[in-house]
């Protein structure tokens, strides 16, 4: 009865909000509408026409900025068309609930990470972020190392912090927002001698529980490694541990996943070590605990380690290179299974065999009389060849040039301008490797190439003048259909970029370089490509991708490709 | 409910008496809610935010449209995407920027959510595709920034331009 008791009283509206004054001519009308008026005609205009309307007044300036609006800005752009296309991919699979917007940011696909815990996320720069990958349009800024003396200096990437380690100086940390400075550094030898041994191998990691710790981990010549902790809010760097007999040679390659260790000496031994920080009864620190060892001859270079947790399971897998008769160079991922006591579980091999045949379609078998010639040596797996011979749609004659490999997508380089991309299959029963497929793009060489677990690589040409973005995230959706990477999916990211436009638009340009310059060691126009020879693409994450590079005088320069 | 052609009074600011069907007048959901709690309402409404001119125009739209159906679950998305307009509106729209921001406050107060998005829609075409300084001329709006600051928010907001 309570709703109708003021049934008898005169029907009356609600008072206005705001009285308003009755406009004349060449008067703002516009900015008499109530903040949210505008926020919704805002949110019927795209990206570009946001950012105009920021430029008009300092109240057009805020609500255009409006971070709501961006976040839909983003959704509607990045994150929609892809939630649609997996949608579409996997629809005989999932049934998929409607898509559509929502402000919780940790219901859109794979997007959960921007939904930082108490962070407010900035959607205008996410967004800003997004539309600079697409294009390839970034910032690079340069800084020269001298070339020590004895051994190149190593260089890795984690958590927006560069490590590199030298014999002369010691490992150092650089905040890659400001690569001018270094954050802190620390001998690799204490007190330093000359006669220590070089380090070989360099791996870091955000350390376990803790997100504000990296653990880096140098590996020596001897065979010794030492970790060390960079506290990124103190910034403090300190050596957790050493070990100084444990591979017996020079560890060539690492990986690390805190609290685990993965290596692989001079001598193609693969060790697993759990390094547990805290102390033991004495008072001394642990030591890092031997879970296993292998030993490997017919593994060849170039390969790539990983170390990852799921759940209950640490897996570590080791991706390496051999020669197969029928095939030429090929893969071989071995993924070893431990339970988090550090017991092992399985141990289980997978190869690229398989599906560098597999992707031949049966009618294109009769085409050419080529293909017995290199068939009749095929010694394939499982007699498949024997029965219906064909020659292997993919056949690397010269070994990678690099691999990468961050589960689920495996990735190699080749000197053949082009990349072999495979997915990696690995269930509770079996490891096996799918969706064997070549990716065109590079107009040269290529050296290197790095895959994040997210689907984004970086590949980079020998001399380093052609550097690609690819998002091989559809390959996923496609799994089951062998379907190919048709739409050119690359983005070719270089300095040229900026160039094209500095010719248009000589005036804007010039003032944002001298922005870039700023006093530090950085250039944006003379880079000497002739000079300088690629040595690796070091790594990326969501804002940018780094390289080294080694000139010919002697110096080495890490490139910062700065998205943001 | 009350059967169509059941004639209610609307009583503007300017106190002029304009009778409108119901179910024209029910495509605004404050009066659509408000007669739904008054159960059969025969007295004028007032509507004391809305002056005779514009709340004719606001009656014309709603008469145009009140056969559309109900609150559409049209994704979001999609619709903000599109800045179309059907012809009709687009005629309807056509009018002084002063009756335009009328009829954006008005529908705004009486939700008719669809006459709302109509305007905005029309407010948004205005402003596309132009620089600022002629969506400061079209709108009249004052530049209070500072020449440093005009630049350096130029400079912030350049990556998207040639898009």
């Amino acid at each position: 009865m309570s709703k109708r008791c003021h049934i008898d009283d005169p029907p009356v509206l609600p008072p206005p909000k705001r009285p308003r004054t009755i406009p004349r001519d060449h008067i703002d009308q516009i900015s008499s509408l109530s903040d949210e008026l505008l926020i919704h005609i805002l949110s019927f205009l795209p990206i570009p026409s946001l950012l105009v309307c920021q430029q008009l007044s300092r109240r057009f300036h805020a609500l255009a900025g409006d971070s709501e609006l961006w976040k839909k800005q983003y959704y509607s752009r990045w994150v929609r068309p892809r939630a649609r296309r997996l949608a579409n991919a996997r629809r005989a699979f999932f049934s998929r609930p409607e898509i559509e917007y929502s402000p919780r940011v940790s219901t859109w696909l794979d997007h959960g990470h921007l939904a930082k815990e108490g962070i407010a996320t900035n959607w205008k720069r996410q967004c800003r972020l997004k539309h600079n990958w697409s294009r390839g349009a970034c910032r690079v800024t340069e800084i020269e190392f001298p070339q020590p003396p004895r051994r190149q200096m190593l260089v890795t990437f984690c958590a927006g912090i560069v490590f590199t380690a030298d014999s002369d100086h010691g490992l150092r940390a650089w905040p890659a927002e400001k690569p001018e400075h270094c954050l802190a550094r620390i001998a690799l030898a204490n007190p330093p001698s000359p006669s220590f041994p070089a380090p070989t191998a360099i791996a870091a990691a955000t350390g376990g529980p803790q997100q504000s710790l990296v653990d880096v981990t140098v590996g020596f010549e001897d065979g010794r490694f030492n970790v060390f902790t960079l506290d990124t809010t103190t910034l403090r760097l300190g050596i957790r541990f050493s070990c100084v007999e444990c591979a017996g040679a020079a560890i060539t390659t690492m990986a690390s996943c805190s609290p685990f260790l993965l290596l692989v000496s001079e001598h193609k031994v693969l060790t697993l070590y759990e390094t547990k920080s805290g102390m033991d009864g004495v008072g001394g620190l642990l030591a890092p605990r031997l879970l296993t060892s292998l030993k490997a001859d017919s593994i060849l270079e170039p390969i790539s380690l990983s170390v990852r947790a799921t759940g209950p399971k640490i897996i570590a897998s080791i991706v390496y290179s051999f020669y197969h008769i029928g095939c030429g160079w090929s893969l071989g991922i071995q993924e070893l299974q431990f339970g988090l006591d550090g017991q092992q579980l399985s141990s289980r091999l997978a190869t690229t065999v398989d599906c560098h045949y597999a992707t031949v379609s049966p009618g294109s078998r009769s085409r050419s009389k080529m293909e017995f010639r290199t068939t009749s040596y095929a010694t394939g797996p499982g007699g498949v060849q024997n029965t219906t011979p064909h020659e292997p749609s993919i056949s690397h004659h010269e070994p990678p040039t690099s691999v990468s490999y961050s589960h689920p997508y495996l990735l190699t380089s080749h000197a053949d301008n082009t990349l072999t991309v495979y997915l990696v299959v690995s269930t509770s029963t079996s490891l096996s490797v799918k969706g064997c497929q070549r990716l065109w793009g590079h107009t040269s060489s290529v050296s290197a190439v790095q895959v994040s677990d997210r689907g984004k690589a970086v590949s980079v040409s020998s001399r380093g003048d052609d550097i690609r973005i690819w998002e091989l995230e559809s390959l996923v959706s496609s799994l089951g259909g062998q379907k190919a990477l048709r739409d050119g999916n690359s983005i070719r990211i270089s300095p040229e970029n900026r160039l094209g436009r500095r010719h248009d638009s000589l005036g804007m340009v010039l003032e944002s370089s001298h922005d870039e310059t700023n006093g530090a060691r950085s250039s944006l126009v003379d880079i000497p490509h002739r000079l300088a020879r690629m040595r690796g693409c070091i790594g990326f994450d969501d804002e940018r991708v780094l390289l080294l590079r080694e000139k010919e005088v002697g110096t080495q320069m890490l490139e910062f490709y700065d998205f943001t | 409910m009350a059967a169509a052609g059941n004639l209610l009074t609307f009583v503007s600011a300017d106190n002029v008496h304009i009778e409108v069907e119901r179910d024209v007048a029910e495509r605004s959901l404050l009066i659509k809610n408000m007669l739904e709690d008054l159960g059969e309402a025969t007295e004028d409404i007032p509507i004391p935010n809305v002056n005779e001119p514009v709340l004719r125009k606001v009656i014309e739209w709603c008469r145009h449209h009140k056969n559309d159906p109900p609150a559409s679950t049209e994704d979001e998305d999609s619709r903000r995407k599109t800045t179309d307009i059907d012809e009709w509106d687009q005629k309807f729209t056509q009018v002084d920027q002063e009756m335009l921001f009328e009829i954006i406050l008005a529908a705004n107060y009486l939700d008719i959510k669809g006459l709302l998005d109509v305007g905005c829609k029309t407010v948004a075409n205005m402003i596309k595709g132009k620089s600022p300084e002629e969506i400061r001329k079209t709108f009249n709006i004052q530049n209070d920034f500072t020449p440093e600051e005009e630049d350096q928010i130029r400079r912030e907001n350049e990556w998207a331009e040639d898009r």
